[in-house]
């Protein structure tokens, strides 16, 4: 670990915008870039374009491969809204996503704590089965769980998708350990030396330079929460007043087929919120995951 | 309770180093306690009950059924007729699927780098994919991709290009087309490789340009090393959700198929067209659920577990810089 | 040099686990059946209802409990529509589930009677007298399994042949196809191809994968048998499995396997209104009664008829195919007695069949309600009705591995069709070796 000179809030790292060396640049280069970037611009989008454009088709329509409304159903949405609760679901999602967030950070921080700047024997050992947690395929882990769940009556709740972050999720300790290694030794050893035991050191000093990293990962959960549908389908399909907007999408069928244009107009739905959120706080974002020295 | 790491050496009792230990002991496990536990619980306890599950045969509604010895293993490596096909598919895809993602990741990422004006907006919209669920996202490919009447073969018809692939309904263009989808959707990846590309310090670059390097020199011999551990990463993760591939394929296979999807579920659609896109965990769901042989589905997860495994423990064994940096 | 306190950790660590893993094995008890009430003692209560209609049909069948609640006024129904089999299944294994279920096809006959996730009404129809002779033979084959009778039929789908009649008389064909040699002359008769030598309209679609050409349906068409009478697989042995897929290579040979293929990928889906059959892309289409509501519905001025399908053995014309939805007793009903009194109205009422199977619009599962004068039916729909009703109409029976032997049967058949195999009876021999192994590892 090399010794840092610069403090740590301003980081000898490249902005998005770097200052133009080559100010002389060839417009060649620049509609070639821009070129580029529109076409994966388009390519990404239209998929997209296609979810909108469906969500405003007529039933009929939406089973077809048309892609441009022959009748225009605004209300389409209103539908959607009279036809299931979006706003509890939205409630319902909401809380979800906040509180697993926020479980996860009270237990994955101390742990990567515990994991970075600790000392103790059998520490790699954990290190390296929390990176093999994080790498297990959910088949593995649903259907043992799922059992002990109904046990504890909590089948039909979203609490058995929330209370295990209470426990540390394997990635975001993965993620906040690596980062905290990239705190220098000094700030700790300073905050030692004035007296402070391990946790006011997590809290005074360590927390606050770790604050793009908690970023991070806190929006990497969001997002993955927000946009979940097994888990909800696995535990909250018999209670309808448990359900969140991803799985909500999957209940617009009909006996014979599904209704796409419902579909689409809830996942529409769903992703408006999300879409938001990142475009505010992809700054934080970026800088989060840079600083989390995934890069070692 | 303070604990100084540097003390002065008291001709010192063992007692109180004892209670040094102790109390430093108490305060890692204060720290680690719920981590541990969910080791515990999510790790240990699922495989525990994994492993033995897979040696009863039950179903759903009688477990934990019959014992059954290793008949489940038995059967998965010389008997199960879909196995191979299943293995094989999820093999295609951990080796073509992974590297295109990793490919149009880093690319786009790059491409980010580069961009002045407007990148704030392109981010946002290389991202979007990313945020957009799964199943409309399935769906809205399938039917892009529709050959002869999807948007996709409208334009290759345009450029002349009349007998396009048959795309989702293909058994040789099935895989290829989720590919794509899932290229489509790197939104996490980008994002990650874009910090990754940011780190490069500027005086690399300048050095090698110094040195007379070109701009792909510069990319293999500055760029390449500098975010290799972040490759490593992506990789890894890459391999590890695409060993437990399910949703896409499944609503792209019942979507392709046209047919009904109904209370019944779509399983009987999985793999669509000819089991070219059952994926292992898509099997998996099938041999389990819709053919009530939960026995043998958790010897198929233990040995997709085992395989997972050593895929990881190889790679990491190359790789010390994860675990490396603790002070 | 482990400490003592690592030594210590790991055995704490390796005990809880060992709890744990052995208080997972603890079986789930499965409530044994309860006796039941004498005859003549009224139920009372209010019981869970768990279907998986929405919309429209969910309506209809809301209209059929408040009937029953107004006739058995100490029985109450909560209903929830909405459900599928997933769920259902979660619920009864996780210890709860709906006092009646109500599913939408036959293929959790097998498991849900085998575990007694719904219980055996044999007990219940015995008391109350239930005269099983009311419903048609092919009906009583799916609704029990290893001799238990865990479910009562509910409505049913009965599958027979439409054909487009304008494109029958450009041709000069007059009446539908009775055998699968006058299909086969008809199909080639029909079939139109452009230019390139693509297919431009189909006198019938022979690909399996297609709509509802299924093994199952085509096998009605030679009277093949899937299981033995002790479970196991019967396909090599029976000789009508290889006429059918002969037949069924040879129309798909004649096509081209790869011409067909980029047809039906241009095909409509199956319940749009560009279903190909209702687009005039396909002039012989294999379908279920439902698809009299959709012409209605999609295409009013299609002129099409109606038929049973084509049978190598003329003295099975008539028959077809039927699958149907079935209703039962979940095991951890707290009120079973209500929960019969509510399955008994629903499936032997003659007068609340007859409204289900009109405000369903799908085929009614008693001979009585057959008969009722009060069905609507239309020429169209009653042939239906006969097929369902006919002694040699087949179906996929129950079995204990939920699809197992149908997707087995899938996956060799789109090998078949490709080509893939040289000796058909040598790789139905293999099939049913695949299928028997599958079966014993089920359990």
């Amino acid at each position: 670990m090399t010794a840092v000179t610069a403090p740590p809030a301003a980081p000898a790292r490249r902005d998005l915008a770097p200052a133009p060396r080559r100010r002389r640049e060839s417009t060649l280069f620049f509609v070639a870039r821009h070129s580029i970037a529109i076409a994966v611009a388009i390519c990404a989008l239209a998929p997209i374009v296609l979810v909108v454009l469906t969500s405003f088709m007529s039933a009929d329509q939406s089973l077809t491969s048309d892609f441009w409304p022959h009748t225009w159903h605004f209300d389409n949405y209103a539908e959607v809204f009279r036809k299931l609760p979006m706003g509890r679901f939205l409630l319902n999602t909401l809380m979800y996503s906040v509180l697993a967030t926020v479980f996860m950070l009270l237990s994955s921080i101390p742990a990567a704590y515990g994991l970075a700047k600790l000392r103790w024997r059998g520490r790699n050992l954990t290190f390296v089965v929390i990176i093999c947690m994080m790498l297990l395929p959910a088949q593995i882990t649903t259907i043992p769980l799922y059992l002990w769940w109904v046990k504890f009556g909590m089948n039909g709740t979203l609490w058995p998708l929330i209370l295990p972050n209470l426990l540390g999720d394997a990635f975001s300790i993965f993620l906040l350990r690596q980062f905290m290694v990239t705190i220098p030794q000094e700030y700790l050893d300073a905050a030692k030396v004035d007296g402070a035991g391990e946790w006011r050191t997590l809290l005074r000093v360590v927390i606050p330079m770790a604050r793009p990293g908690i970023a991070a990962v806190s929006l990497f959960m969001f997002f993955s929460t927000w946009n979940d549908y097994y888990g909800p389908y696995l535990y909250t399909s018999q209670n309808d007043k448990a359900w969140t907007l991803s799985y909500a999408l999957a209940s617009f069928r009909g006996l014979h087929n599904v209704e796409w244009n419902y579909v689409m107009a809830a996942a529409v739905i769903t992703v408006i919120p999300v879409m938001v959120l990142f475009f505010f706080a992809q700054k934080a974002f970026v800088q989060g995951v840079t600083l989390t020295g995934v890069k070692g | 309770m303070t604990t100084q790491s540097a003390v002065v050496a008291r001709p010192g009792t063992a007692r109180v180093r004892r209670r040094r230990r102790i109390r430093h002991s108490l305060t890692v496990l204060s720290f680690m306690a719920p981590a541990l536990l969910g080791i515990l619980i999510f790790l240990v306890f699922p495989l525990f009950t994994a492993v033995n599950s897979s040696l009863h045969q039950f179903g759903q509604l009688n477990s934990p059924g019959v014992w059954y010895g290793l008949g489940n293993y038995k059967y998965l490596f010389t008997q199960d007729p879909f196995i191979r096909n299943a293995a094989w598919n999820t093999l295609w895809f951990v080796v073509i699927m992974v590297p295109a993602q990793i490919l149009t990741g880093l690319s786009a990422a790059a491409l980010l780098t580069k961009m002045r004006k407007g990148s704030s907006i392109y981010r946002t919209i290389f991202y979007l994919p990313a945020l957009v669920p799964t199943v409309a996202g399935a769906l809205a490919f399938v039917y892009l991709l529709k050959p002869q009447v999807g948007l996709v073969d409208h334009l290759l018809k345009l450029v002349g290009i009349d007998n396009g692939p048959l795309w989702f309904n293909s058994p040789h263009w099935s895989k290829p087309s989720l590919t794509l989808l899932a290229m489509w959707g790197i939104g996490n990846t980008m994002v990650i490789f874009l910090a990754a590309l940011l780190d490069v310090p500027i005086s690399l670059y300048e050095a090698a340009a110094i040195d007379g390097a070109g701009p792909w020199q510069r990319f293999r011999h500055v760029t390449l090393p500098s975010i290799s551990p972040v490759l490593l990463f992506t990789a890894i993760t890459g391999i590890i959700a695409t060993l437990s591939y399910f949703t896409e394929a499944a609503v792209a296979a019942s979507a392709a198929s046209g047919q009904a999807t109904v209370g019944g579920g779509a399983s009987g659609s999985f793999g669509y067209p000819n089991e070219s896109t059952l994926s292992y965990p898509l099997y998996l769901y099938q041999a389990g659920f819709s053919q009530d042989r939960l026995g043998y589905a958790n010897a198929m997860a233990v040995v997709l577990f085992v395989v997972t495994f050593l895929v990881i423990l190889v790679l990491l064994k190359r790789s010390k810089s994860f675990t490396e940096g603790a002070s | 040099m482990k400490s003592r306190r690592i030594r210590g950790l790991t055995a704490v660590i390796s005990m809880a686990t060992a709890v744990l893993a052995v208080a997972a094995c603890s079986p789930s008890t499965a409530p044994k059946q309860k006796p039941i009430a004498s005859p003549g003692s009224t139920a009372s209560g209010t019981i869970t209802f768990w279907h998986f209609f929405t919309d429209r049909e969910a309506t209809a069948i809301q209209g059929v409990v408040n009937d029953f609640e107004a006739s058995h006024p100490n029985i109450k129904v909560q209903v929830k529509d909405g459900q599928d089999d997933d769920k259902m299944t979660q619920a009864i294994a996780g210890g709860g589930g709906p006092d009646v279920g109500l599913s939408y096809s036959t293929d959790i006959v097998g498991k849900f009677c085998k575990s007694g996730a719904w219980q055996d009404l044999s007990q219940y129809i015995s008391r109350d007298k239930i005269d099983m002779n009311n419903i048609p033979d092919p009906v009583r084959n799916y609704t029990s399994y290893a001799g238990k009778q865990c479910t009562m039929p509910f409505l049913n789908d009965a599958y027979g042949i439409y054909y487009n009649k304008d494109m029958f008389a450009a041709k000069g064909i007059t009446d539908a196809p009775k055998t699968l040699d006058e299909l086969t002359a008809a199909a080639k008769k029909l079939t139109v191809f452009n230019k390139d030598g693509s297919i431009k309209v189909a006198g019938f679609d022979p690909l399996f994968g297609f709509y509802e050409n299924s093994a199952a349906h085509f096998a009605a068409m030679s009277g093949a048998k899937w299981l033995t009478d002790d479970g196991k697989s019967a396909i090599g042995g029976d000789p009508n499995w290889q006429t059918v897929l002969n037949w069924q290579k040879s129309l798909v040979d004649w096509f081209g396997y790869d011409k067909l293929t980029k047809f039906n990928a241009s095909l409509g889906d199956e319940f749009s209104a560009q279903n190909a059959f209702q687009a005039g892309k396909v002039a012989i289409n294999l379908d279920g009664e439902w698809r009299i509501a959709f012409l209605a519905d999609q295409a009013k001025n299609m002129n099409y008829g109606v038929a049973p399908m084509p049978v190598t053995d003329q003295s099975r014309y008539g028959a077809g195919y039927i699958t149907g939805n079935v209703i039962g007793i979940s095991r951890g009903s707290k009120n079973p007695e209500a929960a019969w009194e509510f399955i008994k109205y629903l499936t032997t009422n003659t007068d609340a069949v007859v409204k289900l199977a009109n405000g369903i619009k799908n085929v009614p599962t008693t001979k009585a309600a057959l008969a009722s004068p009060n069905l609507t039916t239309d020429p169209n729909f009653k042939l239906f009705l006969d097929i369902s009703a006919n002694p040699n109409t087949v179906t996929t029976p129950p079995s204990g591995a939920g699809t197992t032997y149908q997707d087995d049967m899938q996956a060799f058949l789109d090998k078949w069709q490709t080509g893939k195999v040289s000796n058909l009876q040598s790789g139905l021999t293999g099939l049913d070796t695949q299928i028997n192994q599958a079966l014993a590892n089920a359990g």
